[in-house]
């Protein structure tokens, strides 16, 4: 337990030693909310204000980019370099470092919700949902979604380069096309079909549902998807990670 | 004395090849021992093997009485290593590293008392990567010993420090084995393993060539005493006809000459010398050293490079060994 508080603690005080992560993880998604807003701000989307809709779906990339970067890359940058080769000399389980990262992940994750949520309100009158509960049972569900796909992504990277490559295009597909930038609407029908191959789009269906009606109805699928992914990334990230380049 | 590290018949395979072919010895408690050996002998793969870290294919091993493929985490809990890449993370801070390692093991040392020994005082607040490779090494160092483990294990500490950080290094190493600690260590260095160790195994191919200690395997050598000198008229096959004389070699403009008695060989070397006019300088007796012995073991067979630095090594190598000068 001891351990696992540490190296939790650890983790936290040198992301924020990481100028450049700390601007990507919190400013970009600020300045991406802000600049739709200037494009769609005024207008109703489905019948939900424009931050109803974009806060919950940039807490639901932020999801993403946390388990893309903040865990997955990260991890594989440490693998590289030995450290968790180091780790593993030591009496520490390797359950209790994976476990330390998603501590330190979530943590990252609420600070940057706190902070988009403050922009949607301040800027773009945002309402806040109708059951806090059903928003983080969202939330939670895609963190065991989400994070350990992008483990499972980082354990397939040979090395630190390949494994922010691949990030960086399963980042941008999604963006593009799971409905969390440019509403699915405007899409032609085989590139909103293609959504429904990507994870962030159950993600961020889930979390506007949860934002702006009260229980999951019409999303209960969404659940459904977001357990099985969770469940296969464990299962094939578990055969896949590795713990010291052989 | 009890042994710490007993391994008996230690096999590892690879795709491609068998890294560790049947490696046997013993590790007495309160020892330094030195592994040694070219690349590619098997060296770090046989601690790797021993700390727990790399699946045996045969034999068996155990430490302080443990199987450590069976018991890791009980295995780890009494040892300390450290790896040839120093691996923490770059913006993690000295005193961060040690209060984060030391709360991986239930046994506490006295971090105090470490840091004092290492000189690490001053650099506490510093980061990893604002450190010199000498005083990374002496972290590294630290972290393997912040719980006070009864085996500390070593893969080729000193590779990258100048001689002088070098030799600060082995005084660290000797101040922790005087606290009762067992150290298990590779290296290239023959100097390093002539000073610091007990017992060094030197390694070829997998197997063990030869163990012993130092001076023993040093004084195998004997019989390889020679004398060098430099000289631009002499002639080689001139002083190989001598009678004292076994065997002579040009490098490079320098002309080593073997033989049993090296006082009879310069002696006979000079008057030969004197008779034809030759001119000789910087004349000199040498002994042979555990750095002959590593060439000639590494050129024998194993290490083309090592052939081509010296290009007598490889024909003197099999003098030697033919000769029964003790090489397994």
């Amino acid at each position: 337990m001891r351990s696992f508080v540490n190296l939790a603690r650890s983790e936290v005080r040198l992301f924020f030693r990481e100028r450049q992560a700390v601007f990507w993880t919190f400013l970009y998604p600020m300045l991406m909310i802000w600049l739709f807003g200037v494009i769609f701000g005024k207008q109703k989307l489905g019948g939900v204000s424009y931050a109803g809709m974009y806060v919950p779906s940039w807490i639901g990339v932020s999801v993403l980019t946390i388990a893309l970067y903040t865990i997955g890359t990260t991890l594989t940058a440490y693998r590289e370099r030995g450290i968790l080769k180091r780790y593993q000399a030591t009496p520490v389980r390797p359950w209790t470092v994976l476990g330390a990262h998603v501590v330190y992940g979530v943590l990252v994750l609420v600070l940057t919700a706190a902070v988009m949520i403050a922009e949607g309100r301040l800027l773009f009158g945002l309402t806040m949902p109708k059951s806090v509960g059903g928003v983080l049972f969202a939330t939670l569900l895609s963190v065991f979604a989400l994070f350990p796909f992008g483990l499972l992504l980082a354990s397939l990277a040979k090395n630190v380069r390949s494994a922010a490559a691949l990030s960086a295009l399963v980042l941008n597909i999604m963006l593009l096309f799971s409905g969390a930038t440019f509403p699915l609407a405007i899409f032609p029908a085989f590139l909103r079909s293609l959504a429904h191959w990507l994870p962030l789009y159950y993600v961020i269906d889930l979390l506007r549902t949860a934002w702006n009606q009260k229980g999951f109805a019409g999303s209960w699928s969404d659940v459904w998807v977001l357990l099985a992914i969770g469940v296969v990334s464990i299962a094939l990230a578990s055969r896949t990670f590795r713990w010291q380049d052989a | 004395m009890t042994a710490a590290i007993v391994v008996k018949d230690l096999r590892k395979r690879y795709k491609d090849r068998e890294a560790v072919r049947g490696v046997s010895f013993e590790v007495a408690q309160g020892e330094i021992f030195g592994i040694v050996g070219p690349n590619g002998a098997g060296k770090t793969t046989t601690l790797e093997m021993m700390e727990g870290l790399r699946r045996r294919d045969g034999g068996s091993v155990q430490v302080l009485g443990m199987d450590p493929a069976r018991e890791p985490y009980r295995v780890r809990e009494r040892i300390g290593v450290q790896f040839q890449m120093t691996a923490i993370q770059e913006k993690m801070r000295v005193d961060e590293a040690l209060a984060l390692f030391a709360s991986f093991y239930r046994r506490r040392g006295d971090v105090a008392k470490l840091i004092a020994m290492l000189g690490l005082q001053p650099y506490l607040g510093q980061s990893f990567k604002n450190l010199s490779g000498g005083w990374q090494q002496r972290v590294s160092l630290a972290l393997a010993a912040v719980h006070d483990p009864e085996i500390i294990f070593l893969d080729e500490p000193s590779t990258g420090l100048d001689p002088a950080a070098r030799r600060e290094l082995w005084e660290m190493i000797r101040g922790l084995r005087e606290q009762g600690k067992t150290i298990v260590l590779t290296t290239h260095y023959m100097e390093e393993a002539e000073q610091l160790c007990d017992r060094v195994a030197m390694f070829r191919e997998g197997e063990v060539a030869l163990l012993d200690q130092p001076k023993r395997l040093v004084a195998r050598m004997a019989g390889w005493d020679y004398i060098d000198f430099v000289s631009d008229d002499a002639s080689l096959a001139d002083i190989e006809r001598l009678p004292c004389v076994q065997r002579a070699v040009e490098t490079d403009g320098c002309i080593r000459v073997h033989g049993d008695d090296v006082q009879q060989v310069a002696l006979a070397v000079l008057v030969l010398a004197d008779s034809r006019g030759w001119r000789i300088r910087n004349l000199r007796f040498a002994a042979g050293t555990l750095d002959d012995l590593f060439v000639l073991l590494a050129g024998g067979e194993a290490s083309g490079e090592a052939r081509r630095e010296g290009s007598a090594a490889k024909g003197e190598g099999s003098v030697a060994m033919g000769e029964g000068s003790g090489v397994v």
